[in-house]
């Protein structure tokens, strides 16, 4: 199981235009990166703010729904966030390197 | 639990039921009452009390030397006491004038007033049970002796008696504040113990079992507010009564002005001189406390307190409240849990549970451990839809293409690729020559590193979800064999398979059974047909048929999952799996008691003569066979009857067999000089089909004619596999060593309309057309399975089923 883990991990950081991967618990403390700490750690803090505000927006207009997945799509990045209660996921990709 | 209250006895002093009262009043007056009728009753206490003493020990478990000072506690002890010294010097109050002022008891026990069931019932109580009455006794007789003592003190004055009732204090303090000895409630309360003394002179062990009867009487009702009522019902008894003395009222009141009988007069009193008083107290200190409660924090809320789930919103308060304390990073995501903590709180009110939890300082238990939410399952599922997620990002043109989308560009991308397509498309729309040539575009392909430098010998699609593709990888030539592999790719991950599964040999035929979608029938190069179920995450297949005693013994080269609607007999009906093998067999498969198999049809081998089928005649001396059967290589069932087939053998020749007969072929084409490949019917035409073979050519055949009505060539390499287009009549692809081609019969008979060249050094080995889209997949010996997809092929008048026929009908007119 933790080995099935590890490989789509490190298949994920090898995939092209992938600029870093990010594994928070649930108080904001890194448990995996591919970037360096302070960037970790500020991409973690922002993202979890913003996470929990879409999360209410969804919630508020239907409380039985949830937010999955989160999506934002810059210039230069795309910025991907699969929340949870317990850890977040965080990918950082190039889309058109 | 226990009626026999203490402060009750207070005030039902007049209650004969509840004896208490009496040593309590008791209790009151110590030591201080001599007189002589309480002498004589202290003498006969004390005296019983002696005896009393001696029963409790014989009753008590714990036989402290405490308990003994103790024994001497509270009234009857300092009775006790003063009754030992009583004789010695009787305490006796004088004034100056010699009057015994002695204070007397306020109330005196009368001992003919025992009620022995009282005591019973006191009696049969546990010491244990009455201890917390005994306490409150206690602390009463602390109270009491110590104004007891500090009555004798100041009295007397006697060193001894105060002593002792000091000591005694100290002593009953002591016991006091010890809860493990064991006390007899009957040492604090004489009168009681007098009657605890008779009765238990009674009590022995056989007395202990019977039914004690327990009395309880109501005591005198104590009035302490009485309101009457301002009001009567009109319907009350009453009522006309005090209709009469309102109406006299009123009569009285409007006579009283002017009336002589009625004088005002006014009284000055005295004000009480008034007092101010200030108190000053501490500050009250006034928190804020603010919260926001959202929608679906209500409904969670609702949901959690609803469904008596307290502990799952306790859980969450624990984490919230263990996470605020240890001081998380985000300052405001404490805010955010603490407002969820504070609005969850104050919305449901009902659990007690809850206002406990809140000062409750949680150990860190609840906060998962790193390796955990590794590990856990929803990391997992986020894992893989994030990496379908960034694949997508990374595929969506080709994707889109595939699916026949209009690709979006991407605004802020670089712009380079665009003026390449631009361009592409002016030389294109420059030509101006004719339609723009039909051409094919390379998507992606699948491959990944486990997939490299196998060899791709059959693909085949799922027939529920038409985006999942099983590749098998396995080695077509007998010498360089290794285990075998089938992946189970899906469109939305080209770079790695959702499935692997691994084989002892090389994978030769797959086939996704249609009736139950996830069953997957994968053949070996060593004959063993195996099953897979690709919805569950097992490696071994579901059924193998290695222990099957009819299995193939060559390689499986074709499998196929075939519904036989017209069934030979009650077991047929329904899906069956049919292989066909080197060993000359084509077999039916079947589950009972583990697999099975049938055999349809043997294949005979046949000589190569056009005029006459010899089938099971003599083989000439000339020619000797190493086997009777012809090798198998390829079947196809008809798409409309399932009862009829077409077997191609490693001769060249073409088996026309049906279901029903499994003795002898019904027709047999002859007409390839290698060993034919690929059979399969054409999909629109239910009498034509192609075959291809390893003598460079592909046939298209009619099924009445024993002569192929067309042949196409294009290289001089062995024709690997061919496939009708799904979407075109006309349209069949085929893949041959070097290239893949694409013919159109309808524009040409002659030439493919689209060669794709291979890469060098790869040989292209398995061609599958995708079902709902143009697009054509071409496995090759490296493990890839590229996706192409048909660009500017028109679906014009030239792909017809008429056409075909017509085409067929020409040239067969021609040839005639």
């Amino acid at each position: 199981m933790c080995a099935e883990v590890e490989e789509t991990l490190k298949r994920i950081q090898t995939h092209k235009g992938v600029i870093g991967t990010i594994v928070v618990n649930a108080e904001g403390i890194p448990i995996r990166t591919t970037l360096d700490n302070s960037t970790t750690v500020q991409y973690a803090g922002l993202l979890h703010q913003l996470t929990m505000k879409a999360r209410s927006t969804v919630r508020d207009i239907d409380p039985q729904n949830d937010l999955t997945f989160l999506r934002i799509r810059s210039k230069k990045h795309e910025i991907m966030v699969a929340p949870d209660k317990e850890y977040m996921l965080i990918v950082i990709q190039n889309p058109s390197e | 639990m226990n009626i026999y209250n203490i402060s009750i006895p207070r005030y039902s002093r007049r209650h004969n039921t509840i004896k208490m009262s009496i040593p309590t009043a008791k209790l009151k007056k110590p030591t201080l009452k001599v007189t002589p009728s309480s002498r004589a009753m202290n003498i006969s206490t004390s005296g019983i009390l002696r005896l009393n003493r001696s029963a409790t020990y014989a009753r008590s478990i714990n036989a402290s030397v405490s308990r003994k000072s103790f024994c001497l506690a509270a009234d009857s002890k300092i009775l006790e006491k003063s009754s030992v010294q009583t004789p010695k010097h009787t305490i006796q109050v004088l004034d100056e004038n010699g009057k015994d002022v002695t204070p007397r008891p306020v109330y005196q026990p009368d001992p003919a007033a025992v009620q022995s069931k009282h005591s019973k019932i006191f009696a049969s109580d546990t010491s244990g049970g009455t201890m917390s009455d005994f306490y409150s006794t206690t602390y009463q007789t602390t109270t009491n002796a110590s104004f007891a003592g500090a009555f004798t003190r100041s009295l007397f004055g006697s060193g001894s008696v105060s002593i002792g009732s000091q000591s005694i204090m100290e002593s009953m303090s002591e016991e006091i504040e010890d809860p493990s000895s064991k006390r007899d409630n009957s040492i604090s309360l004489s009168d009681v113990q007098v009657k605890r003394e008779e009765v238990k002179e009674l009590i022995q062990e056989e007395m202990l079992d019977d039914m004690v009867d327990l009395y309880l009487v109501e005591s005198d009702t104590l009035c302490l507010l009485d309101m009457p009522a301002i009001s009567v019902s009109v319907d009350s008894m009453e009522a006309e009564s005090v209709k009469e003395r309102n109406s006299r009222y009123t009569e009285l009141c409007k006579n009283r002005t002017g009336n002589d009988k009625y004088m005002g007069r006014s009284m000055q009193t005295f004000n009480g001189a008034s007092k101010t008083k200030e108190v000053q107290s501490e500050a009250i200190t006034m928190a804020d406390a603010a919260t926001i409660a959202n929608n679906w924090d209500m409904y969670d809320s609702f949901c959690s307190a609803g469904q008596g789930e307290v502990d799952l919103s306790t859980d969450t308060d624990k984490a919230s409240i263990a996470e605020m304390i240890h001081q998380n990073h985000g300052p405001t995501r404490t805010m955010e849990r603490t407002m969820s903590v504070i609005s969850s709180s104050t919305i449901v009110s009902s659990s007690s549970s809850r206002m406990e939890m809140e000062p409750f300082v949680v150990p860190s238990e609840s906060k998962p451990d790193p390796e955990l939410i590794l590990q856990s399952e929803e990391f997992q599922q986020h894992l893989f839809v994030m990496e379908r997620i960034i694949l997508e990002n990374i595929y969506q043109p080709k994707l889109a293409a595939y699916r026949q989308l209009p690709t979006l560009e991407d605004p802020d991308s670089m712009p380079k690729a665009v003026p390449m397509v631009v361009s592409r498309r002016e030389e294109s729309s420059l030509d101006e020559e004719g339609p723009p040539t039909p051409a094919l575009e390379r998507l992606w392909s699948f491959s990944c590193e486990l997939t490299t430098g196998r060899n791709v010998s059959s693909m085949a699609w799922n027939k529920r979800n038409p985006d999942l593709l099983a590749v098998g990888y396995g080695q077509f030539a007998f010498k360089d064999q290794k285990p075998g592999l089938v992946c189970c790719w899906s469109l939305k991950n080209p770079s790695w398979p959702e499935r692997i599964f691994t084989c002892q040999s090389g994978v030769t035929a797959l086939d996704f059974s249609a009736s139950s979608a996830s069953m997957l029938a994968v053949g070996m190069h060593d004959g063993t047909i195996a099953t897979y179920n690709v919805q569950s995450r097992e490696k071994t297949p579901v059924i193998d048929s290695s222990d099957c005693v009819h299995k193939h013994t060559s390689p499986v080269w074709q499998v196929r999952w075939i519904n036989h609607e017209r069934a030979l007999s009650g077991e047929d009906k329904g899906e069956a799996l049919i292989s066909v093998s080197a060993d000359g067999r084509i077999s039916k498969w079947f589950l009972r008691k583990g697999l099975d198999c049938i055999d349809l049809m043997k294949l005979k081998r046949t000589r190569n003569d056009r005029f006459k089928r010899q089938v099971g005649e003599k083989e000439r001396k000339s020619e000797a066979l190493i086997s009777r059967q012809a090798p198998g290589l390829c079947f196809d069932f008809h798409p409309t009857d399932s009862n009829i087939y077409l077997a191609g053998t490693e001769e060249g020749h073409i088996h026309k067999c049906s279901c029903s007969y499994n003795e002898q072929f019904l027709e047999t084409y002859q007409a390839h000089k290698g060993p034919l490949y690929r059979i399969t019917w054409s999909p629109f035409c239910s009498d034509v089909f192609l075959s291809c073979s390893s003598d460079w050519t592909i046939q298209l055949w009619r099924q009445d004619l024993f002569t192929p009505v067309l042949g196409f060539m294009s290289t001089q390499r062995a024709v690997y596999d061919v496939m009708w287009s799904p979407k075109w009549a006309t349209v069949f692809g085929a893949v041959n060593e070097g290239r893949m081609e694409i013919w159109d019969l309808g524009a040409s008979i002659l030439d493919p309309t689209i060669v794709n060249p291979a890469s060098p050094g790869v040989k292209l080995t398995s061609l599958l057309f995708a079902t709902e889209t143009d697009c054509v997949l071409v496995g090759d010996s490296d493990g890839q399975v590229s996706v192409y997809q048909l660009k500017n092929f028109t679906a014009g008048e030239g792909t017809q089923v008429g056409t075909l026929e017509d085409i067929i009908g020409s040239t067969l007119a021609s040839q005639l």
